[in-house]
């Protein structure tokens, strides 16, 4: 049989062999900052804190009780873990970037640095977390109780001492020691390595006690099938059928929340990480550590129903199986863990807590109420230490309140439940915080609030149901018999297990208070930065902090402000650096915005966000003022990137302006020298008619002895030379008229098919002195298009004139046809001269280009094909070669039809 | 880093994966009333998908290509 003293002596010494543990591990931690201490498996021991006392004793008690689902507890955070690369990642950035020191910073931080909401999560906390210390107490009252049973000897001093009693002494105990542990000192980062040593120490402590029980009731009970077919013999069977309803989902969500949102969770896992990479290891060894703690509780509890005595709380298996076996060393080593785990949790929740109190309640107060020229120096620190060991102690009493007004429940397990829920109603808020920008601050506050109103109704309230009479009528009938507010039925939602009800009211009231007035709300300037550098921490990591103006600030205000907060020495070596960074003296340093915004983020890390940008603000002028010209400075660098991708754009304009004009200097070139050509060719041909002219002129004007036949032939060539030179230059105005389309010109219904024939009726004498024939093909009649009637005549005596002069046939003919195809009046001039070479082809349009065969007079200029072409171009027609009919050349012209 | 995406895409499968399996209604389908060596057979179903989560988020984890450590090095320890 153990004596209460005894274990209680052992208690104390583990006490104080975790206290030299935590003596050392800081000593260990400043000396060597890459120590062992430092590692991944120290980090996932210390996240196991989350197996309290609750999993311990209350984990078996629920699997006695209702069978499967104290799983649920684990599984939750199973999930969370196995999922850390998309949550507890991006807290963990986001928490070493801004210096976060706990959930209420995350949140204050976020949204706005308001210190409002700081102060509001921070009480819920205090008052969430009330009945999970009452848990841990009630657990190590039970477990001294059940070791010393009742005999006179076990009690020993105990004697006379009730459990309420008992507990206040664990609660003083325990206050004790978080205080000599925890705030020795303030720490600039809030990492505390010294207790995550001990804690990690404990984490071995709680889970090898767990195990050896484990294997020893395998032992003694015979394997799994043994104690499971033993039970079954005596009628005790997990029931797996019904454990699958409401509340599995309920737990499962509440410790999903509860892993991430437990100031402790959030203080071991995201505040005291020191590397990121340490969560690689935590995805898989923390849910691996909950599997081996969970593998043997449910044969605990079944093995403990089976052989315990009627009665016996079920919770306390894990000691009292072992006592019953008459094995006090393995019963001690049990208290051990199941004390171990129960201390740990204390110590860090407590610690965790009371840096939220003194960040959020008491620092702004302190910084409110006292002018800045305030304290030695070294003020602020011990503000600090006072302020979070009150906040421990009440934190303490509040956990020992809940537990004298709630001794009579029997479980552990609802109670710690009951806490869930509470810490649950931050879970929307984070997640919003770091995945949603519009969330505002409004919109969280009164989600958090009115989560924790509902949570304080319908599961706080009714948890006092069995020590109030006036509680347990207001379960009954509601307020003031109004029946749709009763606590465990609201809007008369009857029938439902009491947590999954309060559970599915408070979150669902939380997540749409929180989505609704988010987007019903307009974040201000301050949120909305913070917005972006939460929500897109892994798209900018390095993103300027700068809330203060340039030169708002002397080096002296903001050194006086560090010292205060940081120390003297932190302080020193800050500016220092600083100093040495930008290259210049210590005495001569001029503080930057940025170096403001660091020193923020270093103040934060010791009192919170919320209150390192008041505290600053009270030296740097101006920072409402700052805060517009920062709204400013990002619309400048918008602007910046604006115009220089407008500069882009233009000197991608550029390059194409520049194209076209290097395309139409090419073309400019080429006109150029097709005018050099024009030149040349039209003095050409002006030289040959003028050079006989002249030749002639001088013979008549030199030689007198002329006859007169000779002279009358000499005067008809000047004459007709004159003549075809008129004709030349006339060509020439006409088609450089046309080209240019300068000539007045007049665009009316014409039928053309009388054109061709006027045409026809004009070539008759050319035709009748060559003797050629003409073959009239199908004829169109009357068609009418737009146009010049004499220059559309023109272009067909062109073609008819050139058909006959090029004919060097013996039975010289002509074919002429029109016809109407596909909305075009055509006409076809085909001849059975010598056709057209196939190099001429394509030469014939030009100007000065003459047929070189069967040519029989070249008086020609060569530019009557030209001007036709420019002609009908005129009239949106082509004028072109076509496939002969008849061995000559065949010349089409099509000219759109009007209808009318 | 496309491989890295895909280890990304794979933890998320994971992670609502495991969810899901945990949850009703796919829980009641491996739900059967019979037991294995005295265990109700759902036992160890739940372990067994707890053990496969930690397995795969051990494997999938050491494929991951580390990250630098962001800001791991600025005044710590």
């Amino acid at each position: 049989m153990l004596s209460a003293d005894f274990v209680i002596a052992t208690a104390v010494a583990y006490v104080g062999l975790l206290f030299v543990l935590a003596y050392l591990g800081d000593r260990r931690a400043r000396a060597k900052p890459r120590s062992w201490l430092n590692s991944p498996a120290v980090y996932t021991l210390s996240i196991s804190v989350y197996c309290t006392s609750w999993t311990f004793y209350g984990a078996v008690g629920n699997a006695a009780r209702s069978g499967l689902e104290f799983l649920t507890i684990y599984l939750g955070p199973t999930i969370v873990f196995v999922g850390w690369y998309f949550l507890l990642r991006r807290l963990v950035r986001i928490s070493h970037i801004y210096r976060i020191t706990s959930v209420a910073d995350l949140l204050s931080s976020r949204f706005g640095k308001s210190s409002r909401l700081g102060v509001l999560v921070t009480c819920i906390a205090v008052i969430g977390i009330a009945p999970y210390i009452a848990l841990q107490l009630k657990a190590v009252t039970s477990s001294i109780q059940a070791v010393a049973g009742s005999s006179e000897f076990g009690q020993g001093s105990l004697k006379g001492i009730d459990d309420v009693g008992l507990a206040l002494g664990v609660a003083a105990g325990m206050a004790l020691f978080t205080i000599l542990f925890g705030t020795r000192h303030v720490d600039a980062k809030e990492q505390h390595h010294g207790v995550v040593a001990a804690i990690a120490f404990e984490a071995v402590v709680k889970l090898t006690a767990l195990v050896a029980v484990g294997v020893f009731v395998l032992f003694i009970g015979g394997g799994f099938e043994g104690i499971f077919s033993q039970a079954a013999a005596k009628g005790v069977v997990v029931d797996t059928s019904s454990s699958f309803d409401s509340r599995w989902l309920t737990t499962l969500t509440l410790s999903i929340a509860a892993i991430v949102c437990l100031p402790r969770q959030f203080q071991v896992t995201v505040v005291e990480n020191s590397d990121e990479n340490h969560l690689r290891v935590a995805g898989w060894a923390f849910p691996a550590y909950m599997l081996l703690m969970s593998v043997f509780i449910l044969p605990i509890a079944i093995y403990g129903l089976a052989v315990m005595p009627e009665g016996s709380n079920p919770d306390m298996f894990a000691l009292t199986l072992p006592l019953a076996a008459g094995q006090n060393g393995l019963a001690l080593f049990a208290f051990i863990g199941g004390f171990s785990s129960a201390t740990s949790m204390i110590i860090l929740e407590s610690i965790a807590l009371s840096i939220m109190v003194s960040n959020h309640i008491i620092m702004p107060l302190v910084l409110r109420f006292s002018p800045p020229e305030y304290g030695d120096g070294q003020g602020v620190s011990r503000v600090l230490l006072v302020a979070r060991r009150f906040s421990i102690m009440l934190i303490l009493s509040l956990g020992f309140f809940y537990f004298f007004f709630t001794r009579d429940s029997d479980a552990l397990a609802p109670i710690g439940l009951i806490s869930f829920t509470a810490i649950a109603q931050f879970f929307p808020a984070p997640l919003a915080a770091i995945f949603w920008k519009e969330a505002s601050l409004k919109a969280v506050s009164s989600a958090i609030l009115l989560g924790f109103v509902t949570w304080a109704w319908c599961c706080f309230l009714p948890s006092f149901d069995s020590v109030s009479p006036a509680v347990s009528q207001l379960l009954q009938d509601g307020p003031w018999g109004i029946s749709w507010l009763r606590p465990e039925a609201m809007f008369g939602l009857e029938g439902w297990d009491p947590l999954a009800h309060a559970a599915f009211w408070s979150l669902s009231v939380n997540i749409l208070t929180l989505t609704i007035g988010s987007l019903l709300t307009t974040p201000s300037a301050l949120e909305r930065i913070q917005a972006t550098a939460f929500v897109d921490v892994f798209r900018r990591p390095n993103l300027p902090q700068r809330a203060f103006a340039p030169g708002s600030a002397t080096a002296n205000d903001l050194y006086f402000v560090a010292e205060r907060v940081l120390g003297e020495q932190r302080a020193a070596a800050l500016f220092d650096s600083a100093a040495r960074d930008s290259g210049v003296d210590p005495i001569g340093f001029e503080p930057t915005p940025e170096f403001v915004g660091r020193l923020e983020r270093e103040l934060s890390g010791s009192i919170g966000a919320a209150s390192a940008h008041v505290m600053l603000s009270k030296v740097v002028a101006g920072s409402d003022v700052s805060l517009e010209e920062m709204m400013q400075m990002a619309d400048e660098a918008q602007q910046v990137i604006e115009y220089s991708q407008q500069l882009e754009k233009t000197s991608a304009e550029l390059r194409l302006t520049a194209q076209k004009l290097e395309d139409a200097n090419a073309q400019l070139r080429q006109l150029d020298s097709q005018k050099d050509e024009f030149l040349s060719q039209v003095s050409h041909e002006v030289r040959t008619p003028m050079t006989s002219i002249r030749s002639f002129s001088e013979i008549l004007l030199d030689t007198d002895a002329l006859d007169a036949t000779q002279r009358q032939r000499f005067v008809a060539t000047i004459h007709q030379e004159s003549l075809r030179l008129t004709k030349l230059l006339d060509e020439i105005l006409d088609l450089s008229a046309l080209e240019r389309g300068e000539r007045n010109w007049q665009s009316q219904p014409v039928d053309a098919d009388a054109v061709l024939d006027r045409a026809l009726s004009v070539c008759d004498a050319l035709l009748r002195e060559k003797g050629m024939r003409v073959d009239h093909g199908q004829r169109a009649g009357r068609t009418m298009v737009a146009g010049d009637p004499d220059r559309l005549c023109q272009v067909f005596i062109n073609i008819i004139s050139n058909a006959v002069r090029y004919n060097d046939a013996t039975d010289p003919m002509v074919r002429i046809t029109s016809a109407v195809r596909s909305g075009n009046f055509v006409v076809e001039v085909a001849d059975n001269g010598p056709g057209i070479g196939k190099s001429e082809r394509k030469l014939i349009f030009e100007k000065f280009s003459r047929g070189q065969r069967g040519a029989i007079d070249q008086t020609g200029a060569g530019l009557g094909l030209a001007i036709s072409r420019q002609i009908v171009k005129r009239m949106n027609g082509t004028l072109d070669l076509a496939p002969s009919p008849l061995p000559g050349a065949c010349f089409r012209l099509r000219l759109p039809i009007i209808r009318r | 880093m496309a491989d890295r995406r895909k280890i990304v895409g794979r933890m998320f499968v994971l992670t609502a994966g495991g969810l899901l399996l945990l949850v009703p209604p796919l829980v009641h389908v491996f739900n059967h009333d019979f037991t294995v060596f005295g265990v109700p057979q759902i036992v160890f179903y739940l372990f067994g998908v707890w053990l496969a989560l930690i397995v795969g988020t051990a494997v999938l984890t050491s494929r991951l290509p580390p990250e630098r450590p962001a800001n791991g090095a600025e005044g710590e320890g």
